[in-house]
């Protein structure tokens, strides 16, 4: 397949979503399904499939995350010419509800006596069917689950990675083509060199989305400059932050923006082989990003000669088996080698002798999702978005102590106050926001009095924490901090992959002073330890694991410190003073 | 093709010059800080490092100071750089190398006092060196597995401080992978296959892993509980196995080997050794060893050389089971038995021709050894019928 080719089957899949005369998006991503959207889903299947005429066109899309995962399964209608409506907490029932109002089933064949809606996934008397959807017309308890798309939480948003989750077919390639999928491979194959390719996004200013945040631009050309017969690329999709699912809702929802991201890298710094190292507790991520190589190699995307040019790239998935460790990329290499996941020494850095020794980039999921727009719209564009130094949007897994809880996608420097309050919808009940805590088990909590910083990565370092890859946990004043850090420490107490001191004995120590404190055993002076062994973990450690361990810690350390104090005055005053 | 001119490249040697404690050292590009400091005998702590052996960098004690450097770094895995200045030992060092020696005891037992490793043991070493009497942390043991499932060496992982070293020996030198970390976190130990038994694992059980141990975790079943490291007697030798001619030395207690292992200044074998080489040697001090020539008793009764006669049994003495080897031998020099081998082997090949004898060479001699048997044979005595036990 050509580009030619290629433009007429996304304008075809454009003509037909125009033809119908409605559409309904069900989000059937990991944390709606657990809510229940797999029956929502045969059951909006059902009800169109009934309340279906020939004038009258309707389609039921299972995407991917739509966002709001607190208020899951959620099912967005849109009718022809009409504003969408978006519903929220939906059941089988009201599924139901939504199809006939939206859709109205045009006569009754028989009437029944029962008042009870039929809510058999797979009817078998589609009279009796049809009867229970036109009685369910005339119910209104549908507009309480309503979602206003006006709410801050949609309108503070800058969708950029996101702009097509929730709005596209994950496991249809020609869905992702008439939302313009691919013009940015073409375009690069078409008209631009790898040297172009790497200044362009080193101008738009991107930044690894994995949490260090190094210019992908650097780090593309380091490859590009290296002179090898093979290179390699791989996407790290082995997200395992706790409370962090961006990685999973991207490749879920939207799994050819991640290929095509990966195969412009690829062509960037002439790589021709890819692996796509996905944790093995995503099934759904990998099943979707599998039909998507399925799907692009059937298209003449992947493959050999990609799209008719000398280019040529193989792509291929490795599942990573639980370790948390496995995300740091020199530990990632040796499980996709097929070795335990360690992390090695560095330099020499991947971008010299990485998978197999081969040059090799490994960029986040996040990262590789975001450059198909930055080359479909221009490296300016990109870098209008975000701060200074920080440029264009991130991806962040909202969660903790908040009424709207999910996924969001915020241009950097918007105020941790904004996503709180605004997006977040702010703290239920009558407590106070205590902390953020950015970046996973590896950043640090941010107090309430740096609520106005903007969100950006060296704003957050200097704080004490991390960008990370967009963990977000908020907590209210009912949470003791030194129990919250403990919870971390003894995340990478677990984790730890034993290779090196600090990290192994030392995060033991560290959990074992936290206890004595929380016990109420702790001295005055064990405090003194606990932070010159934090200190000492983190500039003695290995790798970013070790490294950025005992950050929860010290920050919390720093920022309440008097609920450490109170521990080692007297344990029962801070458990009276809080609860 | 003919060469008109010599085509040899001129290669000029690049050195690299940097600064170790003051000390200009030079060293080849590639090479690592650690390997520099080595080369000039500057001595930097480590536990981790082997000189035969990839860099783990998992033991941090060999940090070092490097100039422009924000924070201490390990010196195992740093490249050398031109016009690098580095600092091995400060206070501020010291500091640092003692908080990562009071964590590697707050898991590891001190009962020296009971070790058989005491006195070589590295940890032991610098724990003295940096005046570690106990911890200041929580001890406890994360490991606590005892295995002696086989007969060569003990595994005793309460003494384990997973530097990694044997996994990497087994891996990179042997082959053989029989062992690597399993387990995560506190559980992490190293393991053969599901925590199976040795044998069942890929081990050849060549013992190297013990040599590199630098801890007791891993130990020769042969010494345990027979003598502290100070009072065994050492002797230096070559291996007699096989033509390589590793060089070994034996630790021995009152006459009797305790253990043998390979010295870092072996020049074949440097610090590695075989199955047979470190765990054979029980026929050293065997009652059955001979120790001279031996010639038939009834040979020599003819040449005169033992009063008792003998005659050859009609049954095979292959059938007899265990023979008395004294019944039929006598123990003769090396003088009286090569002039008799060699008077036969000339009459033979006088009366009958050079093809009725033949040659059959030995792994056990050198290269040139058996180089110059086919010579004898050859040119000698003017026969092809020569052969090699190694080709059996």
């Amino acid at each position: 397949m050509n580009f030619e080719a290629l433009e007429v089957v996304g304008t075809k899949e454009r003509d037909r979503q125009a033809k119908l005369q409605g559409r309904i998006f069900c989000c059937t991503s990991t944390a709606c399904m657990s809510a229940g959207a797999g029956q929502v889903h045969t059951m909006l299947d059902q009800a169109v499939a009934v309340s279906q005429s020939d004038e009258f066109e309707t389609e039921v899309v299972k995407t991917g995350c739509m966002g709001l995962c607190s208020h899951g399964p959620v099912v967005r209608a849109e009718e022809k010419d009409k504003a969408a409506a978006l519903y929220g907490n939906v059941n089988p029932e009201l599924a139901q509800q939504i199809v006939s109002r939206h859709f109205p089933v045009e006569e009754a064949l028989e009437e029944i006596d029962s008042d009870e809606p039929d809510q058999s996934v797979t009817p078998h008397d589609i009279p009796h069917f049809r009867a229970s959807l036109r009685k369910a017309q005339a119910k209104t308890e549908l507009d309480k689950n309503i979602i206003s798309l006006e709410d801050p939480f949609f309108t503070k948003q800058v969708r950029v990675v996101l702009s097509d989750t929730g709005r596209i077919d994950p496991d249809r390639l020609e869905d992702y083509l008439a939302h313009g999928g691919y013009q940015g491979l073409a375009k690069v194959l078409e008209t631009m060199t790898p040297e172009e390719v790497c200044t362009e996004i080193l101008e738009s200013g991107l930044r690894g989305r994995g949490g260090a945040g190094f210019p992908s631009g650097i780090k593309w050309n380091f490859v590009r400059q290296e002179e090898a017969e093979q290179k390699f690329v791989i996407v790290n999709g082995d997200e395992g932050d706790p409370g962090a699912y961006m990685d999973r809702t991207i490749m879920e929802a939207d799994p050819h923006r991640v290929l095509e991201g990966m195969m412009i890298c690829a062509y960037a710094v002439g790589a021709d082989y890819g692996y796509l190292y996905i944790r093995g507790e995503y099934p759904m991520a990998i099943e979707r990003i599998r039909n998507a190589i399925r799907a692009a190699r059937r298209h003449g995307v992947l493959g050999n000669k990609v799209l008719g040019t000398d280019f040529s790239f193989k792509a291929d998935v490795r599942i990573g088996a639980g370790a948390f460790v496995c995300g740091e990329e020199t530990a990632l290499i040796h499980s996709v080698e097929g070795k335990r996941g360690m992390p090695r020494i560095r330099p020499p850095y991947p971008s010299k002798s990485g998978l197999w020794s081969a040059p090799t980039v490994i960029n986040n999921v996040e990262t590789m999702a975001n450059v198909p727009s930055i080359i479909q719209n221009g490296a300016t564009w990109y870098a209008d978005i975000g701060t200074e130094k920080s440029k264009g949007t991130k991806v962040f897994a909202l969660t903790g102590h908040l009424r709207n809880t999910g996924l969001i996608e915020v241009p950097m420097g918007i105020t941790l106050r904004e996503i709180v309050y605004d997006i977040g919808g702010g703290i239920p009940g009558d407590k106070e926001f205590k902390a953020a805590q950015t970046g996973g088990p590896s950043g640090g909590c941010i107090p309430a009095e740096y609520l106005d910083t903007p969100v950006d990565y060296e704003s957050l370092t200097e704080l004490g924490s991390i960008m990370g890859s967009g963990g977000l946990v908020i907590i209210d004043d009912s949470t003791t901090m030194p129990d919250f850090a403990k919870f971390f420490m003894d995340f990478c107490v677990d984790e730890s992959c034993g290779k090196c001191l600090p990290c192994r004995v030392g995060t033991v120590q560290i959990s074992k002073l936290l206890d004595k404190l929380i016990s109420g055993e702790g001295q005055p002076e064990d405090l003194d330890k606990l932070d010159e062994l934090c200190q000492m973990v983190q500039t003695t450690s290995l790798c970013g694991l070790g490294q950025s361990a005992p950050n929860p810690v010290l920050s919390t350390l720093k920022y309440f410190r008097e609920e450490y104090d109170t521990l080692v005055q007297s344990p029962e005053t801070v458990e009276a003073g809080v609860k | 093709m003919t060469l008109t001119q010599s085509n040899t490249i001129e290669q000029k040697e690049v050195f690299l010059e940097l600064t170790i404690d003051g000390q200009t050292v030079q060293t080849r590009p590639g090479s690592t800080v650690m390997e520099a400091a080595l080369a000039n005998n500057i001595d930097i702590p480590r536990l981790c490092y082997h000189p035969e052996l990839s860099v783990s960098g998992g033991c941090r004690l060999c940090v070092v100071n490097v100039e422009g450097y924000p924070n201490p770094t390990p010196s195992c895995g740093l490249a050398c750089e031109d016009g690098m200045s580095i600092q091995t030992q400060n206070e501020e060092l010291f500091q640092t190398r003692r908080e990562i020696i009071d964590l590697f005891v707050a898991e590891h037992p001190l009962d020296c006092v009971t070790c058989d490793k005491a006195g070589s043991c590295q940890l032991q070493k610098y724990a003295y060196e940096h005046n570690i009497k106990e911890t200041s942390h929580a001890f406890e043991l994360p490991r606590t597995l005892y295995q002696d499932d086989n007969p060569f060496f003990v595994r005793d992982h309460q003494y384990c401080i997973l530097c990694g070293r044997c996994v990497r020996v087994c891996d990179e030198v042997v082959g053989a992978h029989a062992i690597d970390f399993a387990g995560r976190g506190f559980e992490c130990h190293i393991a053969t296959p599901f925590d199976g038994p040795m044998k069942d694992s890929a081990c050849v059980f060549c013992g190297n892993c013990v040599q590199v141990c630098p801890t007791a975790a891993l130990n020769p079943v042969s010494r345990m509980g027979k003598g502290r490291e100070w009072e065994l007697e050492r002797i230096k030798t070559i291996c007699g196995y096989c033509g390589v001619g590793c060089q070994l030395e034996y630790a021995l207690k009152d006459g009797e080997i305790l253990y043998a292992q390979a010295t870092s200044d072996g020049p074949v074998n440097g610090e590695m050794l075989c199955t047979k080489g470190r765990y054979g040697w029980d026929f050293a001090t065997d009652p059955q060893r001979l120790t001279s020539p031996m010639l038939r008793r009834d040979v020599a009764y003819e040449m005169g050389l033992t009063k008792e006669d003998w005659t050859l049994p009609e049954e095979s003495p292959l059938k007899v089971r265990k023979p008395n080897i004294e019944d039929s031998f006598v123990p003769v020099d090396w003088d009286t038995a090569l002039d008799l081998v060699a008077d036969k082997l000339a009459d033979t090949v006088k009366e009958y021709g050079p093809d009725s004898v033949m040659g059959l060479a030995s792994a056990r001699c050198t290269n040139e050894e058996n180089y110059l048997f086919q010579k004898l044979f050859r040119l000698g005595i003017g026969t092809n019928n020569l052969d090699h036990c190694a080709r059996l």
